[in-house]
């Protein structure tokens, strides 16, 4: 009986696994693809990264879409961060609110969200573009780096900083010397986090783009109105490996971090 | 008579509606190890973290050297606290940790900050760990960082939060010992909190219990073992039999009670009027004798039982109905068993008369 609901277990996952990784896999398989048509195997070529390569329109994409990512990531790490530690100083009526407005984000359905900005951004006059696009990703990167910052913060025993207060630490020292290096790995993490998710954000970023800041995935879309070509699937596993890179890596810190200071 | 150290004056504070301290006031000297004793709940790691600024008085003052510090916050005032986990610096390590209350204040410089970790360290016996993080230390040697951390500073008052409170037995014996004798090396003033009476009485030059946000007494640890003030002392500090007993007639220094068939005469508590008709005898277990002669001024009973535990006799036996445990660390003077007659002695600094205010609420 054990066995045969082991079985099915195995079976049921594999499945599962199929179901979700076969079509990333023929996406990959698909970019080596020397016939332009997804209906057969023509043999193995690299020529559609080649082509990828030259394509002027998808390089300046890439570059606007990396700019944006960057600064996104940093601009949430720091807005995230300080909030988070904020957020342990005050009372705790006050600490639920900061939390509920901080999640809100998450919640809001990206369509409307896009149809938001938009407004809000045309009311201000603000010219669509690099700004636009880093202020909107933000908005929904700040409350991943705040979520993952508060965990690690829940984490530090309250003692430690009452003892470096007693030490003769004032409040910002303490931040300085305390908190912030022993939430660091976390920051750095939740970053990473910040910038796979600009990276490959398409909605928000339909909305915000203005006429000569297009990103890249944005472009991926407008590639799929004249259909799939294999140049699309070159790319997307360039970007599939490339955010696969980026989470990895940012587990990899944390992973390390918390060997290195069971607290 | 000199000024004390540290002057708390009557101290009041309150969480939410429960009072935890209640008008508490207290002399601290200058150089003396005074442990605050008492059982969990009864506000003595309140009182040492409002002498450390880390909570607020509602009402009161702390002077120290004669100036308030009642209004200054933690990290402006010059005490410094040992925390009971500790409390080390997880990603810093043992050099940092050490450094890090001069680096702060920037009271050194480089030079004599090396210098000064490096004596601070020796004194507590940690030479050569520096570059160790806490989490490769044991819990007895992150205590010691966690006092050479406190120490660096030069702090007028060390305050240890049962700071041995996570070590095993043993290694709390020893660090007992080594405590006691930093205090004295360092003649810094320690005030340590403890709910372990013989942790109390090992260290201290002067204990003070406290009891529901009350001082109930003060005193030398050998006052305070043999001549506590009331019964929730007696019961707290030693092992005792407590038992109801008639008062005679009442004298000076000694009354005369009765206890079933027999008189005795049995001293009076300091300052407490063992007059009124009842009063309680308290006698530690391990102050009595059982013998097989006839005394003056004893108990004679039937043995109930004996346990040999260790290095200790403990037997059980039955007075008028009484049950009393006497311990005893030697053979007697004679061989009893259970069933046997004998009769029980003590010496005269363990027995005391008390009051009964408080028989009840103690619930002997």
């Amino acid at each position: 009986m054990n066995a045969r609901a082991g079985r099915f277990r195995t079976f049921y996952l594999s499945l599962f696994f199929v179901a979700l990784y076969v079509p990333v896999l023929s996406v990959i398989l698909y970019s080596f693809n020397e016939s332009s048509s997804t209906a057969h195997w023509a043999g193995f070529t690299l020529n559609w990264y080649r082509q990828l390569f030259n394509d002027r329109v998808i390089a300046e994409a890439f570059k606007i879409s990396i700019q944006v990512a960057v600064l996104t990531s940093v601009l949430s790490a720091i807005i995230g961060t300080a909030t988070a530690i904020i957020a342990m100083y005050v009372t705790k009526k006050m600490k639920k609110a900061i939390n509920g407005i901080m999640l809100l984000p998450l919640l809001v359905p990206e369509v409307a969200l896009g149809i938001s900005l938009l407004i809000f951004f045309s009311a201000l006059k603000l010219p669509f573009g690099h700004l636009t696009l880093v202020l909107s990703h933000s908005l929904f990167c700040v409350p991943y780096v705040y979520i993952m910052v508060q965990l690690r913060l829940n984490d530090i025993d309250f003692s430690i900083l009452e003892a470096a207060k007693d030490l003769g630490a004032a409040r910002w020292q303490i931040i300085r010397t305390i908190i912030l290096p022993l939430v660091a790995p976390s920051i750095l993490t939740a970053s990473l986090l910040a910038l796979a998710i600009s990276l490959d954000d398409v909605i928000i970023s339909t909305y915000m783009s203005g006429a000569a800041s297009t990103t890249l995935p944005v472009h991926v879309f407008s590639m799929m109105r004249v259909g799939v070509t294999p140049k699309v699937n070159a790319l997307c596993t360039l970007i599939l490996v490339g955010t696969f890179f980026i989470v990895g890596l940012g587990q990899l810190i944390n992973k390390k971090a918390n060997k290195k200071e069971a607290f | 008579m000199q000024e004390p150290l540290l002057k708390l004056i009557n101290i009041n504070k309150y969480y939410g509606d429960s009072h935890i301290l209640k008008d508490i006031s207290l002399d601290i000297n200058d150089g003396e190890f005074l442990t605050l004793l008492g059982p969990s709940g009864c506000g003595k790691t309140t009182l040492l973290r409002c002498i450390a600024g880390l909570v607020s008085i509602e009402s009161g003052d702390i002077l120290l050297r004669g100036e308030s510090i009642k209004d200054l916050p933690a990290n402006k005032r010059n005490v410094n606290t040992v925390f009971q986990n500790y409390a080390l610096f997880p990603h810093l390590n043992v050099y940092d940790n050490v450094a890090y209350g001069p680096r702060i204040r920037k009271s050194m410089n480089e030079t004599k900050l090396k210098r000064r970790v490096a004596e601070v360290l020796e004194m507590v016996q940690m030479s050569g760990y520096e570059e160790r993080r806490p989490h490769q230390l044991s819990g007895g040697q992150m205590q010691r960082v966690a006092i050479a951390r406190a120490l660096i500073n030069e702090p007028d008052i060390l305050l240890l939060d049962e700071p041995l409170g996570a070590l095993d037995l043993k290694l709390r014996k020893y660090m007992q010992t080594e405590l006691a004798q930093l205090q004295k090396q360092t003649g810094t003033t320690f005030v340590y909190v403890t709910h372990d009476q013989e942790e109390a009485l090992n260290m201290s030059d002067r204990i003070v219990v406290i009891h529901e946000g009350r001082i109930l007494q003060s005193g030398s640890p050998r006052e305070v073992y043999n001549n506590p003030r009331n019964l929730f002392i007696a019961n707290f500090i030693g092992d005792r039999n407590i038992i109801k007993v008639k008062v005679l007639e009442k004298g000076d220094e000694y009354s005369r009670i009765r206890l079933g068939n027999h008189e005795l005469y049995i001293r009076c508590s300091g300052n407490a009027e063992c007059a009124g008709d009842m009063a309680v005898l308290a006698i530690h277990m391990d102050k009595m004798r059982i013998s097989c002669n006839e005394m003056p001024n004893s108990l004679t009973g039937e043995v109930l039982s004996i346990h040999y535990a260790g290095s200790q006799i403990r037997t059980e036996v039955s007075v008028d109905g009484k049950k009393i445990t006497v311990i005893e660390y030697r053979n007697s003077d004679c061989d009893y068993e259970a069933g046997d007659h004998v009769t029980i002695t003590w010496e005269d600094s363990g027995a005391i008369l008390l009051p009964m205010e408080d028989f009840e609420e103690n619930g002997i």
